[in-house]
């Protein structure tokens, strides 16, 4: 996470700043609010993969395989799945 | 480097709430001082030359001591990225705060833009020769602005001050306009920054485009 600006999802690297962009609208949660849960639980990997790339899609209009290909490239990156298989 | 200070980026290092050990605190230092390299050398060699052995040189460490904190050097690329992306999509956090116009996202858009954008250019330059994770970070800060740019749209044609449009072609079209003038910094602003020289040009002139 970074240590002087405004803190990044553990898991797909969103900065997060207000209580809404965390997860639950807590911000003790290491997750943004689409990766993770209510509770600030991590969801399961394939729907965070299905998340990501469903933002690419609506915002840049990539091709859906190609942005699920660039969802998984962007979270082996993230401490959260960095040590996934 | 001369266009930016490297103090710009936070590094991406663990903390912790107990006092670290002095082997952690060495530990981390020296991967500040690899990334900090790493980021010297890019901006001055491009990705292409920045080879392990070169960041390795340019801190005076031993070649091998790259690999204790980054298996390859695909991993080191995409930590210099990943720390170009998060200083600048959080100063687009700070920036476009509550509910922005499309000016002010366009103006936090190019200030973020000018601060790194000796780094930046260099990214956009050579993506698509970059690692997949690397290149993933790119369009993840630029799906970041799209959702600005996107949001601030919204507002602006409900109050009656932007024409009908699909949004993604509104990104798409703002992102294309700044990553072509980057990418020909050089044609654009030979010497100097061409976010500096050009921008409130290419700000007007999505802003004339979107105008009902």
């Amino acid at each position: 996470m970074s240590t002087e600006h405004c803190r990044s999802c553990g898991s797909c690297g969103f900065p997060m700043r207000i209580p809404d962009d965390f997860a639950g609208s807590n911000p003790d949660t290491e997750y943004c609010s689409t990766c993770a849960d209510e509770d600030g639980a991590l969801r399961p990997y394939d729907d965070v993969v299905q998340a990501n790339a469903d933002y690419l899609v609506r915002q840049q209009g990539i091709d859906l395989l190609a942005a699920r290909e660039m969802a998984r490239a962007l979270l082996a990156s993230m401490p959260a799945w960095r040590e996934r298989p | 480097m001369s266009a930016y200070s490297l103090s710009t980026y936070s590094f991406n290092m663990p903390t912790t709430a107990t006092r670290p050990s002095q082997r952690t605190r060495q530990r981390d230092a020296t991967r500040r001082r690899l990334i900090q390299a790493g980021l010297r050398v890019v901006a001055a060699e491009g990705f292409a030359g920045a080879s392990t052995a070169a960041i390795a040189r340019a801190t005076g460490k031993a070649h091998g001591t790259v690999f204790v904190h980054f298996p390859t050097r695909a991993a080191l690329v995409a930590e210099l990225v990943a720390e170009v992306g998060r200083a600048m999509s959080a100063e687009l956090a700070q920036l476009a705060s509550g509910a922005p116009t499309l000016p002010e996202v366009l103006d936090a858009h190019l200030l973020a833009l000018k601060k790194h954008e000796q780094l930046y250019a260099r990214v956009l330059c050579e993506a698509s020769t970059l690692p997949k994770s690397a290149r993933a970070q790119v369009f993840a800060l630029q799906s970041g602005i799209a959702f600005r740019l996107r949001n601030a749209w919204q507002r602006a044609r409900a109050q009656g001050t932007a024409r009908d449009l699909d949004p993604v072609a509104l990104s798409n079209i703002w992102i294309s306009l700044t990553n072509h003038y980057l990418m020909n910094r050089d044609l654009f602003a030979p010497g100097g920054s061409v976010i500096a020289q050009c921008g409130a040009a290419l700000k007007a002139q999505l802003l004339d485009l979107i105008r009902p």
